[in-house]
Parts: C-alpha cells; sequence; structure tokens
C-alpha cells in the first residue's frame, strides 16, 4: 500500500531526488512511521474542567443553544451543582438524530451530553452500551410549514391542505424516511390523514407530489429551499418552523403525532424503512413526538454534563426551551437504570 | 568539509522526516481506508445496483462538469493569462471566490439563481430542463465548486508558455487562433490536463453544495453519507473505497499522459 501510495498520485516525490537514495531509505522511514501510528490509538483527549459538548437532533439547535448559553451565563450553574463559578467552555454539534446516535456507535465520538429528537432511537441504536438512561424531556407536532410566496398561501388551512398539496405545479419536500425521525414521521402522517380523511389512495397521491427529488437528508435541510423558493410546502416540525420564522398549517392531533392522548391512534399506522443493512427493512409505528436527552456512560466531563441535564429539566430550563418555542414536558420522564439523582431530582421538580 | 557534511545529512534526515510525515498524513487515512473496506467494495459492485447507479452518475455528472469547465474556463484562462486590461485582478479574485464560499451555501446560491422561482430557472423549467432534483443539478454544484480550480490551474498553464513563440508564429502569418491551436494549446497541454484532472477529482468529491441542489438521484458521496447515517461505518467504508479504487483509473491515466511538446524540460 505504501509502494502504490508513493508511486501514483505524489509525483512531488521527484522533488526529493537529489537525496541519495541508498542511505536515506524513504520507504522503510515511511513503512516505520505506518507502524507507529498504527499502535497508538487515537484516543478522546480530556479537555479542561469547564468543557461541555452537546450533541443533538438539528430541531434542538436553537432552544438547546439557548438552554446552553443561559446556564453558561451563570443561571443554571448554582443548579444542583457547587463549584458554580467556573467558566463554561461549550461545544454544539447539529446533525440529525440517527447520524447524531452514529457518531457514537462508529466514530466513537462521546460527547457529554446527547438529544435526540426521537427517544425511540435510544433503545435502537445506543442502549445499553452508550446510555443506561434517558429522559423525555420535551415535544412536538407535525406541521406543513410555508412561506409568503408559496404556491396557495393564501387559500390552505387545517382543512384544506391535502387537497390543495394535490393542486398541479405544487412542490412539497420531506425528509429523507430512512435517515431521519422527521422523514418516517412524515410517511405516518400522511397514513393516518388517508383514514382520517376517509380517502382511499390519499397516501400515494400526496407521496406523488413530493417525490425523491424533493427529498433532503434532514428536515433542517428543507427550511433553506423553501426559502429559496424551490419548493412550496414542506413537511417539519413545529418547533422549528416557529423557530425559523414559517407559517405553517396546523393538523388535526389525530393525525399530527404531537397528543400523547392519541398514542392509541398513532399506533395504527405504521410504514416500513430501510433497517440495518440496505437490503433489510424496519417497521415504525405511529407514536407521539417526544425528544430525549442522556448522558452517555463514557462521557469525558460528566460533572458538568449532570449540572446541564439537571437545568435543562428544571423548571427553569424548561422555560428557556419554551422561550425558543420548544413544547418542554412539564413532567420529564426518566426511563432505564442508573439516572444520577440530581437529574432525577430535577425532573421531579 | 566534514562540518558541513554533517549539516548537509542533518537537513537531509530532516527532510526526509518531514516529506515521509507528510506522505503519511496523505496517504494513511485513504490506504486504511481501501485496505478496510476495498475488498467488500469490490464485491458490493456485483450485487449492490444502487452503488453501481451512484458510480456511473458520479462519472458522467463528474465528466460533463468537467468538459463544460473545459468549454468555458480555458478562454477565460488564456485571457486572464494574456490579456491586459483594466480589471484583470479583480476578474481573478472573483473567479476564486467560489473557493472560499461553504459548500451548502453554493448550493443555496445556485439554487437562487437556478431554481424555478428564478427568471434563468423558470425559463429553463419552460424548456423541459430541472436543476434541483436532477442530475443538471449535480453537475451545476461540481461545477461550481471546482471551474476555479481548473481555471486558475490553466491560467499558470497558459502564463509559462513563452510569448515569443506565440509571436514568431504570428509574424509567419499565421491567424491569432491557428497560433493558439498550434503552438500555445501543445505547450500548455500538459498543465491544461493536470488542471482538467484536478477538477474532474474535486468535482467526484463534492458533497454539500450537490446535497443542497439534488439530494436525489444520489452520487457516490452522498450514497456513502446515506449509508453512514443509515446503517453505520460496515455500509458506507466500502461505497467510499470502491470510489477511491475507480477513481485512481482514469486519474494514472491521465497523470500518464505526457505529450511531446511539453513546456517543462
Amino acid at each position: 500500500m505504501s509502494q502504490t501510495g508513493a508511486d501514483v498520485p505524489f509525483y512531488h516525490m521527484s522533488q526529493l531526488s537529489p537525496l541519495p537514495p541508498s542511505r536515506f531509505p524513504l520507504p522503510a522511514l515511511f513503512a516505520l512511521l505506518v507502524a507507529v501510528a498504527c499502535t497508538r490509538p487515537a484516543g478522546e483527549g480530556g479537555e479542561g474542567g469547564g468543557t461541555l459538548v452537546v450533541y443533538n437532533a438539528g430541531s434542538l439547535a436553537r432552544p438547546l443553544r439557548a438552554a446552553l448559553d443561559s446556564f453558561a451565563s451563570g443561571a443554571g450553574a448554582g443548579a444542583g451543582g457547587t463549584k458554580g463559578t467556573a467558566r463554561v467552555t461549550i461545544e454544539q454539534e447539529n446533525a440529525g438524530s440517527l447520524e447524531t446516535a452514529r457518531k457514537l456507535t462508529e466514530l466513537h465520538k462521546i460527547p457529554d451530553v446527547i438529544a435526540l429528537a426521537d427517544y425511540e432511537v435510544f433503545p435502537q441504536l445506543l442502549m445499553p452500551e452508550h446510555v443506561r438512561w434517558y429522559a423525555q424531556f420535551a415535544r412536538n407536532r407535525m406541521v406543513l410549514a410555508y412561506t409568503s410566496r408559496s404556491r396557495f398561501a393564501g387559500e390552505i388551512d387545517s382543512t384544506n391542505w391535502w387537497r390543495v398539496l394535490q393542486r398541479p405545479g405544487v412542490q412539497v419536500g420531506r425528509a429523507d424516511p430512512n435517515l431521519d425521525p422527521n422523514g418516517y414521521r412524515t410517511l405516518l402522517t400522511l397514513r393516518l390523514a388517508e383514514g382520517y380523511y376517509r380517502t382511499p389512495g390519499l397516501y400515494d397521491r400526496l407521496l406523488s407530489h413530493a417525490p425523491p427529488r424533493n427529498i433532503r437528508p434532514k428536515e433542517a435541510d428543507l427550511v433553506g429551499i423553501l426559502q429559496a423558493g424551490e419548493l412550496d410546502y414542506i413537511w417539519s416540525y413545529e418547533s422549528l418552523a416557529r423557530a425559523a420564522g414559517l407559517s405553517y398549517v396546523h393538523l388535526p392531533s389525530a393525525i399530527d403525532l404531537g397528543d400523547p392522548a392519541d398514542s392509541a391512534d398513532y399506533a395504527r399506522a405504521e410504514v416500513r424503512v430501510v433497517g440495518r443493512t440496505p437490503r433489510d427493512t424496519l417497521t415504525f409505528r405511529g407514536q407521539p413526538i417526544v425528544y430525549g436527552v442522556s448522558i452517555p456512560a463514557r462521557a469525558p466531563h460528566p460533572a458538568i454534563a449532570q449540572r446541564f441535564v439537571a437545568y435543562l429539566l428544571s423548571p427553569a430550563g424548561r422555560r428557556v426551551l419554551r422561550g425558543s418555542r420548544l413544547d418542554a414536558l412539564d413532567h420529564p420522564a426518566i426511563v432505564g437504570t442508573d439516572a444520577p439523582a440530581a437529574v432525577a431530582a430535577a425532573a421531579r421538580e | 568539509m566534514p562540518r558541513a557534511a554533517g549539516a548537509h545529512r542533518v537537513a537531509s534526515v530532516v527532510a526526509a522526516l518531514c516529506g515521509s510525515l507528510f506522505l503519511l498524513f496523505l496517504v494513511a487515512p485513504i490506504g486504511h481506508l481501501v485496505a478496510a473496506a476495498g475488498a467488500s467494495g469490490v464485491a458490493k459492485l456485483f450485487d449492490d445496483a444502487e452503488l453501481r447507479g451512484a458510480l456511473s452518475l458520479t462519472a458522467l455528472t463528474a465528466t460533463t462538469a468537467m468538459a463544460a469547465g473545459i468549454v468555458g474556463g480555458t478562454p477565460v484562462a488564456y485571457l486572464l493569462a494574456r490579456g491586459r486590461f483594466r480589471g484583470r485582478a479583480a476578474l481573478a479574485a472573483a473567479l476564486d471566490l467560489p473557493l472560499l464560499i461553504p459548500h451548502p451555501v453554493a448550493g443555496i446560491a445556485l439554487l437562487l439563481v437556478l431554481g424555478r422561482e428564478s427568471a434563468v430557472g423558470a425559463s429553463l423549467l419552460r424548456a423541459g430542463i430541472r436543476v434541483a432534483g436532477s442530475p443538471v443539478g449535480i453537475v451545476c454544484a461540481m461545477l461550481f465548486v471546482s471551474a476555479p480550480l481548473y481555471i486558475s490551474a490553466a491560467r499558470e498553464a497558459f502564463a509559462r508558455v513563452d510569448p515569443r513563440y506565440e509571436a514568431v508564429a504570428r509574424t509567419l502569418g499565421d491567424p491569432a487562433w491557428r497560433v493558439f491551436r498550434r503552438v500555445t494549446l501543445p505547450l500548455s497541454m500538459r498543465g491544461l490536463i493536470a488542471a482538467a484532472v484536478v477538477m474532474w477529482a474535486r468535482a467526484v468529491s463534492e458533497f454539500g453544495a450537490i446535497v443542497i441542489l439534488t439530494y436525489n438521484p444520489k452520487v457516490v458521496s452522498v450514497l456513502s453519507y446515506d449509508r453512514f447515517t443509515s446503517f453505520g461505518l460496515r455500509e458506507a467504508l466500502p461505497v467510499a473505497a470502491v470510489l477511491v479504487l475507480l477513481a485512481l483509473v482514469p486519474l494514472t491515466a491521465l497523470r500518464a499522459l505526457r505529450p511531446e511538446r511539453g513546456v517543462e524540460g
């Protein structure tokens, strides 16, 4: 491998040719370096005490940022903590929920806090190896977001949206159901709509107005494309639409996956997406949209992570989340074992 | 004398060490990728139709983008190398701008100019050409992010041609186009090929702008991201590895091309 690598694309080697090749056997030195590089696995260097690394779903980017900022500015530093005066350096990474989970399972990058748009991803991909518990802390609902320039923006409402979407020329965008919870939730909402409006074939007809070319990896990617005018409507979360200043259609609660009281109705819908390999399939049943947050078992800075999650779940944290248009749950629920005492206490406040 | 020889030896060792480290930095990730997943990537070629589709789409779009870059960029590069006009530096700087813009932003910028709401996009759509969500969008994204590399390298290739050769040909009565074809082009050919190779490779690797304009149908870069997110490294690495292995063929072939009347030498 080293030889083909050196021979083929790296023609700049010729610039070193004045070196007597016998005295300085470059390939040998190179091979030695390869060996050295391979024997020392790269470690996650633990940083200074005040660092907090947060991986979160794209739709949580703004609300968590607000909570992190208020935590760092001191509002939360005292909550459940002792050394509240230390300066906090925040590192936030936004990505799709499944992509975020893959960073832990595949890339072995371990954050201090992980927050996902679908708590189901915790048991599916992360438990028990990376995470032993998670807290359900906020909810959301599916909406149909649009701008004032969208076709038929003046006419669409909660009762006629499914007819408007079928008009010629209307372009509807959605997230990839194989990559993003919002993508398969869109399919679940369309399935539920078919029954709710008693219109057989509605699912397929609505999907034909959101063809593969209108799909993007995750729902947050669609906002810019909607604003650029390429799409008329996008399937999104209420929190995201509000935070981005988009108009949106409120859907009936029987189909918007937003009301835990309708759980039984939601569960009647199911969709199939690809599973663990490209040839495998996985079935998702409808259920209310609930966000989950956790601290990985091997978090590099567990103490500050506990203080932050306790703050996030506390009444003060909930207020900040609601200020960023995220519907924080009044009674966060903890699932699993070994949740830190401070976190459990904050959830009960 | 011995002291000078010793210093020379130390300098040589330091240079060799630096060179080796640098090579390692460049080669190790790719070598590791190919070693870890090359075999399964090649095996996938036979039973993964989506991968085959993505590979041929990537080859087709990157080659189209490269061809468009050559056709449109060569005159611009020549003009920048030979022209003496006001604003030449400004034009050259403007042509570097696409390299500066984060690629998702480039995707949105292209969408604003070529999307269905824009004048250009709307007329293209009337002519039956859709940019967003089609291979046309992929070519546009690739062209936008990679053409500046071609223009910049091609300009240098033209600049290295001694203007006296062109002047001699003109005094012998050759018209300008013939001088370009018979003198300038052959003398700069190696540089132009190298410029085109870099452009093609950059186009193949593009992800950020493409995923905004056209997520489906998927090119290899998008497919490997998709496989990583949906299934993890086991499925994503072979896709990337097979791309590296296959891309090596045209890259090596083009690099091996050494037109006889090279400039250097």
